[in-house]
């Protein structure tokens, strides 16, 4: 993804996308993630007026069975080979349409294709929200994965697209947690024949989100804003480690950026308030916009 | 004055065949089947008993239990955790707090606890015995399986050419274990498929164990680590507690299946 780098301005006012519609969709399964409290910080930080409603497929799912046969196609089968398109056994969409029954499940140890995944919510889309004018920010329960250019699926935090999701599973599974903590797990693994998952947890507790976190609606809100900044202006990541739009790979850099520094760089916190100060006009842009469009050959 | 009283061999004989034929009569035609009598097996078979539903299990070896008499690496003492350790006292098992959430208790003990209360809720056991293929009726449904003794399968097929025989059924629930045959037996008929093993993530397993545990085929459910290969899903380490909560659930499906409400 592009970093601020040589773009921090946000591009051209006129190539923003700025959604008169933004829906927050809930993630159930999520206890701690407060969605009214993401909704404020969006309205604080860009002025957008969000929404927020029920769990997506539950919003916008309509013939359960078809669903759960769409999103079981989804599954990502084997980490080390490039997605290829399969039919899903019978089981496999028995349980995906057990779990949009019960969407307060979390579904563990399941990759899914993220764009894939992300196709699939784009159809359910109604019409008139299938516009650049709507933002959807999901946050699901399922765990979400890309290939990579090493041959193998990584975990995402999140998926910026249309729609995007915040994974709440990713956002524990994808960073590395810290590298103490996974040679206790196999030191004790060694020792005993199983693992005491909480005893290896217990010295690193604090470095890194863990299920049904407090620290969740906190670090939500910064990958809420990474959905909406790469909507508007394509950007979705900043390489300043402090800066809430920075794309963590540790979980102590996760931490770092939305929790313990919680703001945006000074580049960053520019573009938003000019997105806001657009937003508040009702989108059009200020005089101060228009010169800067001028100054670097782009009128707006 | 000897210790035992009288009975002679043809009575003994006739004793033996009495209980079996009686057995093998009643089960012969019943609600649930479950194939494999591992930790999960077992479990589902006393639940679906305890819920007055007719349920026996099918067990190729001698003895009853699977992997449960002991834990990794040759060491017999087991490994569940949290909230697993609660099944372990409702089949009456002590155990004992290794950390937060992983409790420990000898295998035989829990094995043989489990098999007494299986047995005890009213669910029969078959063992020797060896499942061979499924009987399917209208739409490819699964409506029971086929069975031999198992030293017939041992042996070679120009010896013992002895044909197995049928049990009717309404749900199969497959405890196979990795072998997930019964969802084998349907793949090499092209009406399903066993996706293989993960690597082992013991953190996340036993949680997709017991969430995947379910409808894998019309008329079969699947339970315990015949999860793991017919989904793809992670393996397990050796700790048992998805075992025991998979035959939980799997007889929780086997109800809704049956069109039964569960009692209280």
């Amino acid at each position: 993804m592009d970093s601020k780098k040589g773009s921090g301005d946000g591009g051209r006012r006129e190539a923003w996308d700025l959604p008169r519609e933004v829906y927050l969709y809930r993630d159930p399964s999520s206890v701690t993630l407060r969605l009214e409290e993401v909704s404020s910080y969006l309205k604080e930080i860009l002025g957008l007026s969000c929404r927020v409603r029920d769990e997506f497929f539950a919003h916008h799912g309509r013939d359960l069975e078809v669903l759960a046969q769409d999103i079981a196609s989804t599954r990502v089968r084997e980490l080390a080979r490039r997605f290829e398109p399969f039919e899903p056994v019978y089981g496999e969409v028995q349980f995906e349409a057990r779990l949009l029954e019960e969407p307060t499940k979390r579904i563990p140890a399941v990759l899914y294709d993220a764009y894939r995944s992300l196709a699939v919510m784009r159809d359910l889309v109604p019409r008139q929200e299938a516009t650049l004018k709507t933002l959807h920010i999901a946050f699901g329960h399922r765990l979400l994965g890309t290939f990579g250019e090493d041959g193998r699926y990584h975990a995402r935090t999140v998926v910026c697209g249309f729609p995007s999701v915040v994974s709440t599973s990713g956002l524990v599974e994808a960073p590395a947690k810290p590298e103490g903590y996974y040679k206790l797990k196999a030191r004790l693994a060694m020792a005993m024949g199983a693992i005491p998952f909480e005893a290896a947890k217990e010295p690193y507790r604090g470095q890194f989100l863990d299920y049904d976190d407090e620290h969740l609606t906190g670090v939500a809100k910064g990958y809420a804003l990474q959905c909406a900044i790469y909507h508007i202006a394509k950007e979705p990541f900043c390489e300043d480690p402090s800066c809430r739009l920075f794309n963590a790979h540790r979980q102590s850099e996760m931490l770092t950026a939305q929790v313990t520094s919680g703001r945006l760089c000074m580049e960053h916190s520019a573009l938003s308030s000019r997105i806001r100060d657009v937003i508040t006009r009702g989108g059009e842009p200020d005089e101060q916009s228009r010169h800067r469009g001028r100054r670097n050959g782009h009128p707006s | 004055m000897p210790i035992f009283g009288e009975a002679s061999e043809a009575e003994v004989t006739r004793a033996i065949l009495a209980g079996f034929t009686r057995d093998l009569n009643e089960y012969a035609e019943t609600e649930v089947i479950v194939v494999g009598g591992g930790p999960s097996g077992l479990v589902a078979a006393r639940e679906l008993a305890k819920q007055g539903v007719r349920a026996v299990v099918i067990e190729r070896n001698n003895y009853i239990g699977g992997g449960f008499w002991i834990g990794g690496y040759l060491m017999n003492t087991v490994t569940i955790r949290s909230p697993a350790q609660k099944y372990l006292d409702e089949i009456g098992c002590p155990y004992s707090q290794y950390s937060k959430n992983l409790y420990v208790t000898p295998g035989p003990h829990a094995c043989s606890k489990l098999i007494a209360a299986t047995m005890d809720a009213g669910a029969k056991i078959q063992n020797m015995t060896s499942f061979e293929d499924v009987v399917l009726r209208e739409n490819n449904r699964v409506a029971g399986i086929v069975i031999n003794w198992t030293p017939v399968q041992a042996l070679p097929h120009e010896i013992t050419c002895v044909d197995p025989v049928g049990l009717e059924c309404d749900v199969v629930i497959d405890a196979t274990g990795h072998d997930a045959s019964v969802i084998k037996s349907l793949e090499k008929r092209g009406l399903a498929k066993r996706i293989g093993e993960g690597g082992m993530w013991i953190e996340k397993s036993e949680d997709a164990v017991v969430e995947h545990t379910g409808v894998a085929y019309p008329g079969v459910i699947v339970a315990g680590m015949a999860v793991c290969s017919t989904f793809g899903l992670p393996r397990m380490g050796p700790t048992f507690g998805g075992m025991l909560l998979s035959g939980k659930r799997a007889a929780e499906v086997a109800l809704k299946e049956l069109g039964r409400k569960p009692k209280k």
